[in-house]
């Protein structure tokens, strides 16, 4: 099979939930030996984009973006030990995500979780119900690029804005963007909060984290 | 026709009968008005009240005579039915409801049955209908409206979001089987409920919307099972409301084949639109719950008479009240419904 016909193997098997097809896919790639930082890149990736674009037309709903999250991330799992040792530690922007604490609502994290990830970024998750401090040392820990905190709940809101005053009581703020989103947040309290940015769903919140690093 | 009582109102309403204006409800559940500042001026506190059969009675009581709400309205929370199907639950603290800490299964597949009757006896399910009972007897003209979570957010809770959510496109077979059980349960619960004394059944399910299972397993897995509640409920000649969240583009076709005598839903959809497309609808709705929290009264009340003005039958908040909403927004909400709330359309 051409080395064409794989990559696109891989990215349909994405787009069609078919983690069996996926994982195929991968495995002939490695057999062929195509480049798996190519195959993870031009394949899976772009599939997951392009499920990304479905859901935003509202042709995908969630559980169709999920299902084709596992099968990328059954595809990356065959793949990563066979990429070079630069690529796999890579340079890649990182990003701390969590939803607040007192909030375990983590459907809307996932998605952007599974989003941003595809769009070239390394995710660390914090899971749900995260206190403010967690955010902040994990990402000073991991050297972290972005702080994203999510939240469905009004009453749970509050611990967003204690994350950016632990940042500036540490004298640190400017190392981090911050970011939010969830169902009663808005750019409005993105502003007055002083985060960096605010995205009202998944295709958007990706928009916003490639457009803080666009220089 | 004048001087109906409250829950003469309301049931009339819900059949589609004339009435003297329309009413402003807070059904309690998910939308509940136990906001702080009722909850410190009563000395009524939350989480006390989540278990205790007086406490939930009498806050309920605070509620609609300090809120102006027409009803009486409980539970406080989503979490009492996940709770006696095996998921850990916190409590919360007086300004944040309880929420589920982790869902007792891992997947659909994995699910065990407990015994409905069994837990019909079992964690605050009696809470809730001795509350009910004593609602009942306070006061006669009083709607007392039973909130239930609906059966694909009570799926979703006791199994976690992101397998169960999958399990829906990937494991139909034991998807319908954990939907069937849940439902099963919910009737029996809702039962239960009747029994004690309530008048109208509230059914919310913010999990079950367009916007996260997307038309067609909305057709498959929140329709049917909401309708299998529906039935049960007007089997035993009382009314149900159902509360939709988020945007509805994706599933407005479904809405005339759901079999609940009122829809509610969030602000951004237009109930207007609603009615006009499907004009056997009883409306409800849809206060924005941000400016219940954050707008001045007057903007309250211009928003309540452009809603009263688009004809809407029941008006409500939108979605889920936060905590910190003043009371005196809450009163230029209903007031304004109880001063200019006449003239329904088709009354």
């Amino acid at each position: 099979m051409s080395k064409e016909a794989i990559i696109q193997g891989l990215s349909d098997s994405v787009v069609d939930m078919e983690e069996e097809g996926a994982a195929s896919y991968a495995r002939q790639a490695i057999d062929e030996r195509i480049d798996a930082y190519e195959a993870i890149d031009q394949g899976l990736a772009a599939g997951m984009q392009r499920a990304g674009a479905l859901f935003e037309e509202e042709e995908y709903f969630i559980p169709e973006l999920l299902l084709c999250a596992d099968a990328m991330n059954t595809g990356v799992d065959i793949l990563k030990p066979y990429l070079a040792i630069d690529e796999a530690d890579g340079e890649k922007i990182k990003v701390v995500i969590g939803v607040m604490e007192g909030d375990t609502h983590d459907i809307g994290k996932n998605l952007v979780k599974i989003l941003v990830e595809a769009g070239g970024f390394e995710i660390i998750d914090l899971g749900r119900d995260v206190p403010p401090q967690a955010f902040v040392d994990t990402a000073i820990e991991n050297t972290a690029d972005v702080i994203a905190l999510s939240t469905l709940m009004t009453t749970t809101m509050l611990g967003m804005p204690k994350v950016v005053d632990l940042l500036k009581e540490k004298g640190i703020r400017e190392k981090f963007k911050v970011i939010v989103g969830g169902g009663p947040l808005s750019q409005g309290y993105s502003d007055k909060i002083g985060a960096d940015g605010y995205a009202p769903n998944a295709s958007d919140a990706l928009r916003l984290v490639q457009g803080l690093f666009e220089n | 026709m004048n001087d109906l009582s409250p829950k003469e109102r309301l049931i009339r309403t819900l059949n589609k009968e004339t009435t003297d204006r329309r009413p402003v409800i807070c059904p309690g559940g998910m939308m509940n008005a136990t906001v702080v500042e009722v909850q410190e001026l009563s000395s009524r506190f939350l989480p006390a009240a989540h278990t205790d059969a007086d406490g939930m009675k009498e806050l309920a009581g605070e509620v609609q005579q300090r809120t102006g709400f027409e009803n009486f309205g409980v539970p406080y929370d989503m979490t009492i039915e996940p709770e006696v199907l095996g998921s850990e639950i916190d409590l919360g603290t007086i300004a944040c409801e309880p929420k589920i800490v982790r869902e007792v299964f891992a997947s659909a597949a994995e699910t065990t049955r407990r015994d409905i009757k069994t837990m019909l006896g079992d964690g605050r399910v009696g809470v809730l209908a001795d509350a009910i009972a004593k609602l009942h007897a306070l006061d006669p003209d009083i709607p007392v409206i039973g909130s239930l979570t609906g059966p694909v957010s009570t799926a979703a809770s006791i199994i976690d979001p992101m397998p169960f959510l999958k399990g829906l496109r990937k494991d139909a077979a034991n998807s319908h089987s954990v939907m069937g059980y849940v439902t099963d349960f919910l009737i029996a619960y809702a039962d239960l409920l009747i029994d004690h004394g309530a008048d109208v059944i509230n059914i919310a399910d913010p999990t079950a919307t367009g916007e996260i299972l997307g038309p067609k397993a909305f057709g498959e897995f929140a329709v049917p099972y909401i309708n299998r509640i529906a039935d049960a409920v007007h089997g035993r000649g009382v009314k149900v409301i159902l509360h939709i969240c988020g945007e509805m583009k994706a599933v407005w076709k479904y809405m005339p084949e759901i079999r609940a005598d009122a829809i509610s839903t969030d602000a951004m959809v237009s109930l207007k639109n609603l009615k006009a497309d499907f004009p056997q609808i009883v409306t409800m709705g849809n206060l924005s719950t941000y400016m219940l929290e954050s707008a001045e009264p007057g903007k309250i009340e211009k928003r309540t008479e452009k809603l009263l003005a688009d004809g809407i039958d029941i008006l409500a908040p939108a979605c889920g009240l936060s905590t910190a909403s003043p009371i005196q927004n809450l009163r230029a909400f209903t007031d304004t419904v109880r001063k200019i709330g006449d003239s329904g359309t088709g009354k």
